[in-house]
């Protein structure tokens, strides 16, 4: 209903999944967009190599809000190692598209994932 | 597993929201605050403009009885504009907008006066039509001069006294703002070209657009002294696609549209003559009501502005108080980016503008915004809020409430504000 976003898209503005922080999470990532200073940070709660519980914060333009959304509602109750294959097309997909100048909030999206996780392997090691 | 419904059965955070969006749904109004972006055209406006897209269709050029009668309402249309800016109705020359008649203005006097000088004095807060038309004559090898607008959005006089060169042939500062609403010193300005020319500076041209203006300030093009002023019909309750340029009488400046006689050999194509008697009405329309729409749009303004001063923390007014627009405000809310705010607001049945634009991973923060010298966030979260003459008290109420849950709601999601919660 509105621009040129579809309704799923609408929909994750209007209600957005998973949001805030944990307060008992286990890792915290939070990654910026260094040209256009769209962040992006995700909580995760990590149980025996799965995401138990995921929450996400957003600051930026509404692609950056709704891949925000999609990726926290997509990673809650995956195994780390799913995790790790998500693509940056399966969360344009899962927000029902972008155009192709806003797909950087798609990829800022799997960035954060991707810190969370080698943040928490690297915690986790120690 | 990895969908999108793997956690529809989870109790939502958004569900607060979600439960606010249904209730909306069901009283959703359609309130729209972006009378500077456009207006729509006002009854009495269409109801003139009407023969002229149906039996009295002539064209103006014609000498047959049907072209008489679209010169004869062409040129009633003249007076009715020129009227509304104290001009003469020969110093109008009817354009394709507000966008053409800047370009006529700047192009058509930079390629006369380049024997003079190539040198131009602009604000640093011009709308993209005379910013762009500006960017490209320095890449052909002219000198510009932005001048600053400092943290009220307004130039100063002493600043552009400093900048003029014996090789300055145009100053082009817009009378009134449109994203910001700030009212620039141009009766001052004017009267420093005059007293330029006075001292030899026989050269110096002096515009003007005035398209966020007209209707809204009284304007006189003689007590001004501006040789060029740009009008726009879509801004004043007309259709799209019409505008003027006043060029005072001797001022010389090269078409930019030739291959006709029209307006006097100084901008050629078929006149537009239902679109130009529309403008013609409308600058009656406000000239006549001017005060009146300015008294309602100021009080339903100040009191949007006291209402969301009231009730939500961490805003910044965005350009001077007082000198300013009547019908405008311009608010940054911190924390929080413009466009998702206006989609929130969009979502609602709000509509409004934001100056930002984010594409390719690159952020153009409003240069307006940034011009007044604050921060990118500030920048991002900027939101214009315009009113027209037929907004209401209850579209301030109902903007109010709307705003209030898409800031709260934005807010919470965002890893800038402390509002953003701790949920399990
Ligand atoms: C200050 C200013 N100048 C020029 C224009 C362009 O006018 P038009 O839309 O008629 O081309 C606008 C309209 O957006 C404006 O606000």
């Amino acid at each position: 209903m509105t621009l040129s976003y579809s309704d799923i898209f609408s929909d994750h503005l209007a209600n957005p999944r998973n949001a805030g922080e944990l307060a008992d999470a286990d890792v915290v990532a939070e990654e910026t967009n260094p040209v256009c200073g769209d962040r992006l940070r995700l909580s995760l709660r990590i149980r025996d190599g799965r995401i138990d519980a995921a929450r996400f914060l957003a600051y930026g333009c509404p692609p950056t809000l709704a891949c925000g959304s999609a990726i926290a509602e997509m990673i809650q109750g995956t195994t780390i190692h799913e995790a790790t294959k998500l693509t940056k097309n399966e969360i344009v997909a899962a927000v029902g598209g972008l155009p192709s100048r806003k797909q950087h909030a798609a990829s800022l999206a799997i960035e954060t994932l991707r810190a969370a996780i080698i943040k928490h392997a690297s915690e986790d090691g120690e | 597993m990895l969908t999108p419904s793997a956690s529809q059965q989870q109790p939502r955070f958004g569900s607060r929201i979600s439960d606010a969006w249904t209730e909306i749904s069901v009283v959703m109004r359609k309130v729209y605050l972006d009378h500077s972006a456009t207006t729509p055209i006002d009854s009495r406006v269409l109801e003139a403009m009407l023969p002229y897209l149906t039996e009295k269709f002539g064209n103006a050029s014609s000498v047959h009885m049907f072209g008489q009668e679209a010169r004869a309402a062409v040129d009633k249309a003249r007076r009715q504009v020129a009227s509304l800016v104290g001009a003469r109705a020969n110093e109008v020359v009817f354009t394709s907008g507000g966008t053409e008649a800047n370009n006529l203005a700047i192009r058509g006097i930079c390629e006369v006066a380049k024997a003079h000088g190539r040198h131009v004095i602009t604000s640093a807060i011009e709308h993209p039509s005379v910013r762009g038309v500006v960017d490209e004559i320095e890449k052909e090898g002219w000198e510009i001069t932005r001048l600053p607008v400092y943290d009220n959005g307004i130039v100063r006089i002493d600043d552009l006294r400093a900048a003029i060169r014996s090789d300055t042939i145009l100053i082009s500062v817009m009378t009134a703002n449109n994203e910001i609403g700030t009212n620039q010193p141009i009766a001052e300005i004017g009267a420093l070209v005059v007293e330029e020319r006075e001292h030899g500076h026989r050269h110096l041209c002096f515009h003007t657009d005035a398209v966020q203006a007209a209707g809204r300030l009284p304007i006189d093009v003689q007590a001004l002294g501006c040789d060029l002023l740009s009008l726009s019909a879509h801004k004043i309750y007309a259709p799209k696609g019409t505008g003027a340029l006043f060029i005072r009488r001797g001022v010389r400046l090269a078409p930019q549209q030739v291959g006709g006689h029209q307006e006097r050999e100084r901008r050629a194509g078929t006149e537009s003559v239902a679109n130009i008697v529309a403008f013609g009405t409308a600058a009656e329309l406000a000239k006549k009501e001017m005060d009146q729409r300015n008294d309602h749009t100021r009080r339903l303004r100040d009191r949007f502005e006291t209402e969301v001063e009231d009730r939500i923390p961490d805003i910044v007014f965005n350009g001077d108080r007082e000198q300013r627009l009547p019908h405008l405000s311009n608010i940054s809310f911190r924390f929080i980016e413009g466009e998702g705010l206006l989609i929130h607001l969009d979502m609602q049945g709000v509509a409004v503008s934001t100056g930002s634009a984010c594409s390719s991973g690159t952020l153009e923060p409003s240069p307006v915004i940034r011009a007044l010298g604050r921060n990118e966030e500030l920048a991002r979260g900027a939101i214009r809020f315009s009113f027209g003459k037929d907004s209401t008290d209850e579209d301030v109420d109902y903007a109010v409430t709307a705003l209030l849950r898409a800031v709260e709601s934005l807010r919470e999601l965002s890893p800038l504000s402390r509002k953003s919660l701790v949920a399990n």
